[in-house]
């Protein structure tokens, strides 16, 4: 964890970098609600009690 | 016309028999659609000169003797992101407004219009089916026939707002999360999502591959299991488009219902829950139902949907990132960020949860859960009182759906009228491939009372 403004910044910057998606700055804070969002969906869904080697396949058949 | 000429079954009898022609038909839903649809605004586009000329084509093929197929003549609509050849498909954008025209229609679209169903016009949705209120920032909002002060629902509003107003007596929708069964409970229309991978995708826009489904609504069953009928088969166009198996033989036996519980009776209202109840009432020996794990399904979806999302945009939100809803912008720029770690996590949850719905398949025929946790909000409330509590609308209206798509399952919503006069619905759940059975319930349901909700007078 680091509350460094610097770091964050370094982080944020590395973070854009790997989406190679500009984040317009009026955007920003519906993009960051929604990321609140969907870490706390993330959080659920790693805590299910599953098998870790239960097979996360791309094709799906039902 | 002195034939009641509402539903598809009825347009199609008369048409064959000669007693009705197509044009007729058609010129008499073009002029209504004229008429009504300003209030609902469930059409983006009406596409009346071509179908009046197909209707007169297929008059002129029933002239001549030749079978005009079992839609003959029914007016129909789709959600304006399947591909009708010559018109250019939007999906609910103003990004893709110019965009070259499809060169072909949907195959699904193709077999509709083959049967000789007559494509009327495109419904209006939420921008790229990201959404569950169908309050599109381009085209405007959708509004409830019920009550136009309140949504429609969505992703694929205006299918089931067109239907619900009589506008036509099909449309065609698609599923990703919930937008066939929200919208159909909202506004009091019967809706199918099939298993994943039974209707062809082919020329329909994406949004989520992995949960991507279409299906038609419909007044009645039987006009629902007649579009199904129409549009079901192989497309090798469509990767995850399969044949199902022979399937067993339910005549003769009583299905063993189950009431979903935990997850599907949490954060609704008591309205929700008692139309689940009256329709279990109408199975005879129906027993709560225990379905472990819904929550984390549900998270899983909305994880994997991000993900897959932003990356079906990624460009488009690269380049051109105000030109899109903020709402759907601001979802898709979030699942950007969405670390694969989770998304392989979510998989997983895939994986488990399908175990446990086959294992509850051992013991139940038939599933039941509200489709959603409440009536149709007000157009702009951003959230509704459930039990006491404020609860966010848009994250809220698929809480039950999301699960059940999450897994391939089939479901059909069936319409129920609420105390306070608003429609709600029920899902049907079967097995994979189970479609034939969720068409007998329903049916039982409709000869039971149970029908398409009518609008106030």
């Amino acid at each position: 964890m680091t509350a460094d403004p610097a770091d964050i910044a370094a982080l944020s910057a590395a973070g854009f970098a790997l989406v190679e998606v500009p984040i317009p700055p009026a955007c920003l804070p519906g993009v960051v609600a929604n990321l609140a969002i969907l870490a706390r969906h993330a959080a659920i869904a790693r805590a299910a009690p599953v098998d870790p080697r239960v097979e996360a396949a791309e094709v799906f058949r039902p | 016309m002195d034939a009641d000429l509402t539903s598809a079954a009825s347009i199609a009898r008369e048409v064959r028999a000669g007693r009705a022609t197509a044009r007729s038909v058609v010129a008499e839903r073009l002029a209504d659609i004229a008429s009504r649809n300003p209030a609902f605004n469930a059409f983006t586009a009406v596409l009346g000169d071509q179908a009046l000329a197909d209707a007169a084509a297929l008059d002129a093929t029933i002239a001549v003797g030749a079978d005009p197929g079992p839609l003959a003549g029914v007016p129909f609509a789709a959600k304006n992101l399947f591909d009708i050849e010559g018109l250019t498909t939007i999906a609910g954008s103003k990004i893709l407004r110019d965009a070259p025209p499809a060169n072909r229609d949907a195959t699904v679209v193709a077999r509709l219009k083959a049967a000789g169903a007559i494509l009327v016009g495109v419904l209006n949705m939420d921008e790229f089916a990201y959404g569950f209120a169908t309050e599109n920032a381009h085209y405007g909002a959708t509004r409830n026939p019920h009550d136009p002060a309140r949504i429609a629902g969505g992703s694929s509003g205006g299918s089931a707002a067109a239907v619900a107003a009589g506008l036509v007596p099909l449309a065609i929708g698609s599923d990703t999360n919930g937008s066939i069964r929200v919208p159909a409970a909202l506004c009091g229309v019967f809706g199918l999502k099939p298993t994943y991978g039974r209707l062809s995708r082919a020329g329909v826009f994406p949004f989520v591959d992995s949960f991507d489904h279409v299906g038609p609504f419909a007044r009645c069953v039987d006009d629902l299991a007649a579009a199904f009928a129409a549009m079901d088969g192989p497309d090798p166009a469509d990767p995850v488009c399969q044949t199902p198996g022979p399937v067993s033989d339910d005549a003769g036996r009583s299905l063993r219902v189950g009431v979903l519980d935990g997850w599907f009776r949490t954060g609704a209202t008591d309205e929700a829950l008692a139309a689940v109840d009256a329709v279990a009432a109408a199975f005879p020996g129906a027993a709560p139902a225990a379905l472990p794990g819904a929550e984390a399904a549900r998270s899983a979806a909305f994880c994997i949907t991000a993900a897959e999302g932003a990356a079906l945009h990624r460009r488009r939100l690269a380049e051109r990132p105000f030109d899109f809803d903020f709402a759907t912008r601001d979802r898709l720029l979030a699942g950007l960020f969405l670390p694969a770690e989770a998304v392989m996590a979510a998989r997983r949850v895939r994986r488990a949860f399908q175990a446990e719905a086959r294992a509850l398949f051992e013991r139940f025929d038939l599933l039941l859960a509200p489709a959603t946790p409440c009536a149709a909000p007000r157009i702009g409330e951003a959230t509704v009182v459930i039990n006491g509590q404020d609860i966010p609308v848009r994250a809220n209206l698929g809480l039950y759906t999301q699960p059940i798509s999450f897994i391939g399952l089939p479901a059909l919503v069936v319409p129920v009228a609420g105390a306070a006069g608003l429609p709600l619905g029920v899902q049907l759940i079967a097995p994979p491939w189970r479609e034939d059975r969720l068409f007998a319930a329903a049916r039982a349901l409709e000869a039971a009372g149970f029908g398409a909700v009518q609008l106030p007078r």
